[in-house]
């Protein structure tokens, strides 16, 4: 493997993996917040046993979403070091922005997971709320460097030297708005979601008591509110294409000229040498331009119109179609099932459906909904290909000239695959201690683990 | 005084920030190498309960310190990080592994022994890695080899960083880490009522001191050859530094001995303080010594400005947060803490 492609994969395993527990470590600490002022308001011991177990869950989680986060902090330099030097100067204070919030997310979960018995209830309930606030913030600013990646903007170039920088316009560049909301929502989605399909599971095996539905409930409510609003949002960003990252639009759907009437294809493999398809999918006939202009006649950017060296390459562009389509169509379906969960749940008067094949659907939901979340990213970075820092910066000038490069890739992958079983095991674990009896005093007792030293 | 020298001052006052918060969580994780015996299990408790609520937000302070450097100097942590990548990456695989094998041991349900076991070792050599690594890449740093003239630069193999001075001092930053991690669990066991404990973390306290200083000095003895532009800058100005940190420390080791732990924690925060300060002004103005200066470094003033106000707003945020975590856990007492602190092997049994 070239220098390239070995830390392009290792870099992408780690965000690859990081990202999954980015959605958990941000969602989870708004269910915990929601299910423990619940708790309080009604003084009820079902809703209080939910947020005491997910709390332990989310210890071992967050500790893992840290450890991966630091490993892509430390990458950044250590595999792309002309990276940091360029993208240090301009938005470098970004990063230290993302790290106020990290600290005050860390300091706050620590006190909450194992404050229990050193707080008031109340006290403790109100520290819930500068974890999942300052895990939004830390989201508006990673993702914002991101977004400036892919638009850069508040800065010249002025032979090889980066002069007139204007932070606030860095900051605020134009893809800046439509990702930040896109990737807010879509950890709302994968987390309502993904809770909502924990507790499908257990519904379906039998598991049909209070604690089962209301932590169900709760997922579907997340994931109701969230999934239209994220519908739209990624509606707005892909319309948001044309003008700011036209390329990365015509590698999402393999449009090769610049034309008119351009059709969209659902799913469908694009033949990128040949300049054609191999199979053309389900073709909606004038859909792209539609989607980007509402009119048939809105002309859309082609591959051809920047030399094959500033495109990504024929290998990616299957690859970024398929990612944005299943991403798509994976953002439908969890739709669907929202609605008609919902519809049923008034028709029928507040009665949770516990039909078969619509558990199995909300099932399904949890995991479509953080693959939808990779696949975004899937396009957002492979779209921007060979850029890191569009027009300004290629990948390839970005990397390292370390050597070892697969030798490192190696071990990390293999630390990653253990990890990721690990938790998986340890996690199904938690899942299997037998439940409290759902009295007060029995779910507030503390246990060992939350309580540190004295 | 000039921004780049404010945000250079912020980066070590961090960096020390970090030894003394992030390096005693090494430093209690190492120390679980050696909870053996009859009071074995009751360290190896008291470890992961001093460690559990606070460690995460300790190990911000290394983030927060990567990212300031490479905002504030973006063209010297480029070059750090392709010349001493080797050490670098070594450092991460065992903040992964430290971190991974913390979360699964404490917090999943591990029935077999073995892996519990297995669990515990990765842990105690992965807290090892991490701070001699960091230790012998900042020793690489300080003895002035590292050359910056050529544009391509190479990936050092070992002839900056594999020497006696570079290795000694990442010996003598994991001495260090555990001399400061076993005084404040000597501290932690007393206010327990534990006495057998906090002996027993006094002792290791001592032997590791003991250490420190003889690695310490075996240092001093390499300086004059092995880096000598550390070595130059010291004795041009930073010697009341040097003197600071040797008297400072003896008065450690001496408040350790006569049981002073309130005391003992002071002086082993000012002694890491103050060794850190003695690297910092005798290799000052320079960021890599012999090549880059501070100055020629810099990134341009409006992001350092920006940089600047972040920090303050951080430091606003972040001290009463840190102040109220640790008013939560080490400070505030806890109704029926006395029932748990005489009876510590009993409390599972509440389960």
């Amino acid at each position: 493997m070239s220098n390239l492609i070995a830390a392009r994969v290792q870099m992408g395993n780690s965000l690859a993996f990081h990202i999954a527990f980015v959605v958990l470590a941000m969602g989870m600490p708004l269910m915990l917040c929601i299910a423990e002022g619940l708790a309080l308001w009604h003084k009820d011991p079902v809703w209080m046993a939910i947020a005491r177990r997910w709390s332990k869950a989310v210890a071992m989680i967050f500790i893992i979403g840290a450890v991966s986060g630091t490993v892509i902090s430390f990458e950044l330099g250590l595999l792309w070091p002309s990276y940091t030097q360029f993208a240090g100067s301009i938005i470098g204070p970004l990063f230290a922005f993302e790290g106020i919030f990290f600290f005050t997310e860390a300091i706050f979960l620590g006190i909450y997971l194992y404050g229990w018995d050193r707080l008031s209830p109340r006290a403790h309930w109100i520290c819930s709320f500068p974890i999942w606030i300052s895990g939004l913030f830390a989201a508006f600013i990673i993702v914002t460097v991101n977004s400036w990646m892919n638009t850069p903007t508040g800065f010249v170039v002025q032979n090889g030297q980066i002069t007139g920088i204007n932070s606030l316009q860095a900051i605020f560049n134009p893809a800046q708005p439509y990702e930040v909301v896109h990737m807010i929502l879509a950890s709302f989605v994968g987390i309502g979601f993904g809770v909502a399909t924990v507790y499908a599971i257990a519904i379906l095996r039998g598991k049909r008591d209070a604690y089962h539905r209301k932590a169900m409930l709760l997922g579907m409510v997340v994931g109701l509110v969230s999934i239209p609003l994220q519908m739209i949002a990624g509606d707005a960003i892909a319309r948001s294409l044309e003008t700011q990252q036209p390329v990365k639009l015509a590698s999402m759907e393999a449009v090769y000229t610049t034309s008119n009437d351009v059709p969209l294809h659902l799913m469908g493999f694009p033949n990128v040498p040949q300049q054609s398809w191999y199979t053309q999918g389900l073709v909606i006939p004038d859909g792209l331009s539609l989607l980007v202009g509402f009119s048939p006649d809105t002309t859309v950017q082609g591959l051809n119109s920047v030399p094959a060296n500033d495109r990504p390459g024929d290998v990616l562009i299957p690859i970024i179609h398929l990612a944005f389509d299943l991403m798509v169509l994976f953002g439908s379906f969890i739709m669907l099932v929202a609605f008609v969960f919902w519809i049923i749940f008034f028709v029928r008067r507040s009665v949770i459906p516990e039909y078969k094949w619509l558990l199995w659907s909300i099932i399904l939901c949890g995991p479509m909904a953080f693959i939808a979340v990779e696949c975004g990213w899937v396009v957002t970075e492979e779209g921007r290909q060979p850029w890191v820092i569009y027009n300004y910066l290629r990948t390839s000038a970005a990397v390292t000239t370390a050597p070892y490069l697969n030798f490192t890739f190696g071990v990390f992958t293999i630390i990653y695959i253990l990890m990721t079983i690990m938790l998986i095991i340890l996690l199904v674990r938690q899942a299997r201690t037998p439940m409290p009896k759902m009295e007060w005093a029995e779910v507030t007792r503390v246990s060992p683990v939350e309580k540190p030293a004295v | 005084m000039t921004l780049s020298n404010v945000l250079l001052s912020i980066l070590w006052l961090a960096l020390i920030t970090y030894t003394v918060l992030g390096g005693a969580d090494f430093g209690a994780g190492m120390l679980e190498l050696f909870a053996v015996g009859p009071s074995g299990a009751r360290q190896d408790a008291l470890i992961v309960d001093s460690m559990d609520p606070v460690w995460e937000a300790n190990h911000v302070w290394l983030i927060f310190l990567l990212v300031v450097f490479f905002t504030a100097f973006p063209p010297a942590f480029a070059d750090i990080n392709v010349i001493l990548f080797i050490p670098l990456m070594l450092a991460v695989i065992g903040i992964v592994l430290r971190g991974a094998a913390f979360a699964f041991k404490v917090h999943g349900i591990i029935e077999r022994s073995q892996v519990a076991r297995i669990l515990s070792r990765i842990f105690s050599v992965a807290s090892a890695m991490t701070p001699f690594f960091l230790a012998v890449a900042a020793a690489a740093i300080a003895s002035g080899h590292i050359q910056i003239q050529s544009k391509n630069l190479q990936t050092n193999t070992g002839s900056d960083w594999l020497t006696p001075f570079a290795l000694t001092i990442g010996a003598m930053a994991l001495t260090l880490c555990v001399t400061i991690a076993a005084i404040y669990l000597t501290l932690e066991a007393t206010s327990r009522g534990d006495t057998e404990l906090a002996e027993a973390f006094r002792k290791r306290g001592l032997i590791a001191g003991a250490l420190t200083a003889a690695l310490g000095l075996l240092g001093l003895l390499l300086a004059p050859s092995e880096a000598s532009f550390l070595w130059n800058g010291m004795l041009d100005h930073a010697i009341p530094l040097v003197i600071a940190t040797v008297l400072i420390g003896l008065a450690a080791a001496a408040a350790l001995w006569f049981k002073r732990y309130g005391w003992t924690r002071i002086l082993i925060v000012a002694v890491a303080a103050s060794l850190l300060l003695t690297w910092g002004v005798s290799q000052f103005p320079y960021l890599i010594p012999p090549d880059v200066q501070v100055q020629n470094a810099a990134s341009p003033q409006n992001t350092q400005a920006l940089l600047l106000i972040g920090i303050i707003i951080a430091l606003l945020i972040v001290v009463p947060s840190l102040w109220f975590m640790f008013y939560v856990f080490k400070v505030k007492k806890v109704a029926g803490a006395d029932v748990v602190a005489h009876h510590p092997t009993a409390e599972p049994a509440a389960e």
